[in-house]
């Protein structure tokens, strides 16, 4: 029975609190020398343009109607006309992320830093972890739970007998991968928390396409209906003074 | 911008600090969140806090943005040993910094010594291309010199990059102004009003350019932004009352004979010129006679 399985405690000396003490400074390590590894990435001159231009796109298709309509038309006309408007994208630049990455050796040299200060601690922690501890009980969680926590929880184990509560080693090396989350961001400050999933998530959505969502601008633009607010401000502005006045 | 309340807690705190009360760090953090210019007072608590050893200590990092707050403070205030001393020190402890190199440019520029000072600009310029605050102080070195004509280069150039840096827009339209340049200020008003146009001094500022450029229907336009600022004010702006006035006297001059096309808002100059009246007579009843005989002679009054 579960209830007979008696834990040594040189396992929690020995086996618990070492991986748990050495998870943790793994992760200090890893922040310290990605920072190292962290070039200050100089922003491109026609990035950043394109970015003020989009905002400044945006401010004019928001607030079209306090401008006279002639103004109006003659920025739609400086924003989109075929020849040398801001917004517009001539069809054979409009170069996609992955194309840009490949031309750029330094955007793919980033991504391969911070792959890298990810992966090797990863796998050599992984390693040991396997290697010294593989196979056994660390710990005992004091609530049982259902089948269905075992895979989560008794990683290396294949033993069916054993109840949920307890937790291998490799199992217990996963919990700490992924649940220090929330102690680094303690220690190393809010933003510069190692958040493992979340630069998962991150490597995704690599690349931002800046073609597209000026062209994109551009349509949205071509669509506004330029309707002046002014005359009506006029009439509240009457009604104001008529309030005023009496 | 500083809010009101804002400015009451400024207030107190400088009080408060100048009778010995104490709390002469959260002072000058508040002066520097708020980016006021009260540079004698920065100076003055600053420095002291800066010559004790003690209390320089207890700031830890933040000793260094008060070396480069006062530092800013002295340079206002011509002190410019202090300036240097303290340029000195940042200096030290940041060999390769960004941020202290603007210092020194700065400092240059308070020693009135342009030629260095851009040199030292260009310098910086070279490793970050854009830097906006390295930008600006030229701008503001070349309008210092009274060379209104390269600064309004220099700022266009800006504005190519950074085209919704919408203080820079203001201060181009100013210069503009200052050149009688009204066309192109009121391009400048155009933007800055597409970018924030809930604030009445933009729609003022362009109903102003728009009168002063003259025309029928600039004149309609401003009278239009008068009456939009008189809104957004609640009619408690004095010169856009005075504004909506003069825009339609001019309107009926240069309309004479033809028919009018005052649909709109058929008697809001006449509101208008009410509306002086009577805040004259609540604030400063002795000129009410001159407001009455002026509006009477416009006809706006009967």
């Amino acid at each position: 029975m579960a209830d007979d399985l008696v834990l040594d405690t040189a396992i929690r000396d020995w086996v618990l609190i070492p991986l748990s003490v050495v998870m943790v400074l793994i992760g200090v390590l890893r922040y310290f020398v990605s920072k190292l590894m962290r070039t200050t990435q100089v922003p491109d001159a026609k990035v950043v343009r394109e970015g003020q231009v989009v905002l400044r796109a945006r401010n004019l298709r928001a607030a079209a109607n306090f401008i006279p309509a002639k103004s109006f038309r003659s920025r739609r006309v400086y924003y989109g006309n075929e020849e040398n408007g801001l917004l517009h994208v001539p069809k054979g630049q409009a170069q996609n992320a992955q194309a840009q990455m490949l031309s750029d050796p330094n955007m793919a040299m980033d991504m391969m830093k911070k792959n890298l200060s990810m992966i090797i601690p990863q796998t050599l922690t992984f390693a040991w972890v396997n290697f010294f501890f593989s196979g056994f009980v660390a710990a005992k969680i004091p609530f049982p739970l259902t089948q269905r926590f075992r895979s989560m929880l008794q990683n290396g184990i294949d033993l069916s007998t054993v109840d949920v509560s307890y937790v291998s080693s490799r199992s217990w090396y996963f919990l700490n991968l992924f649940g220090l989350r929330g102690l680094f961001s303690l220690i190393l400050g809010e933003e510069n928390a190692m958040d493992d999933t979340q630069r998962m998530m991150q490597m995704g959505g690599f690349g931002f396409d800046a073609s597209k969502s000026l062209s994109a601008e551009k349509d949205s633009l071509d669509i506004v209906q330029h309707d002046w607010a002014l005359p009506r401000l006029e009439q509240r502005a009457e009604a104001v003074l008529r309030k005023l006045v009496k | 911008m500083v809010g009101a309340a804002e400015e009451i807690q400024l207030n107190r705190l400088e009080s408060q600090v100048e009778h010995g009360g104490g709390g002469a760090w959260e002072y000058l953090c508040l002066v520097r969140k708020l980016k006021v210019r009260r540079s004698e007072k920065v100076l003055k608590y600053g420095l002291a806090i800066l010559k004790d050893p003690k209390k320089r200590s207890k700031l830890g990092g933040e000793e260094w943005t008060l070396y480069e707050q006062v530092s800013l403070a002295a340079m206002d205030c011509q002190r410019l040993d202090v300036a240097k001393e303290c340029i000195n020190t940042l200096q030290k402890k940041f060999p390769s910094s960004l941020r202290v190199g603007r210092l020194e440019g700065m400092f240059l520029e308070a020693k009135g010594s342009w030629a260095d000072a851009e040199k030292a600009y260009s310098r910086l310029l070279e490793e970050n291309p854009l830097d906006q605050a390295i930008h600006k102080r030229k701008i503001a070195m070349a309008k210092a010199q009274g060379n209104v004509s390269s600064a309004i280069e220099l700022l266009n150039k800006y504005l190519e990059t950074f085209m919704a840096d919408h203080e820079a827009w203001r201060e181009l339209a100013e210069l503009y102004v200052s050149l009688q340049m009204y066309k192109q200020a009121a391009f400048c008003y155009e933007e800055l009003i597409l970018c924030q146009p809930t604030i009445p001094l933009y729609h003022l500022a362009y109903a102003d350019v728009l009168y002063t450029l003259g025309g029928l229907e600039n004149l309609q336009a401003a009278k239009k932004y008068y009456a939009s600022t008189i809104d957004l004010t609640g009619g408690k702006n004095v010169r856009a009352l005075y504004g909506v006035c003069l825009c339609s006297v001019a309107i009926n001059q240069l309309s004479k004979g033809r028919n009018k096309e005052e649909k709109d808002s058929p008697d809001l100059h006449s509101l208008a010129a009410k509306a002086l009246v009577k805040d004259y007579k609540q604030r400063a009843p002795t000129k009410v006679s001159l407001l009455t005989t002026t509006l009477q002679n416009m006809k706006l009054l009967s």
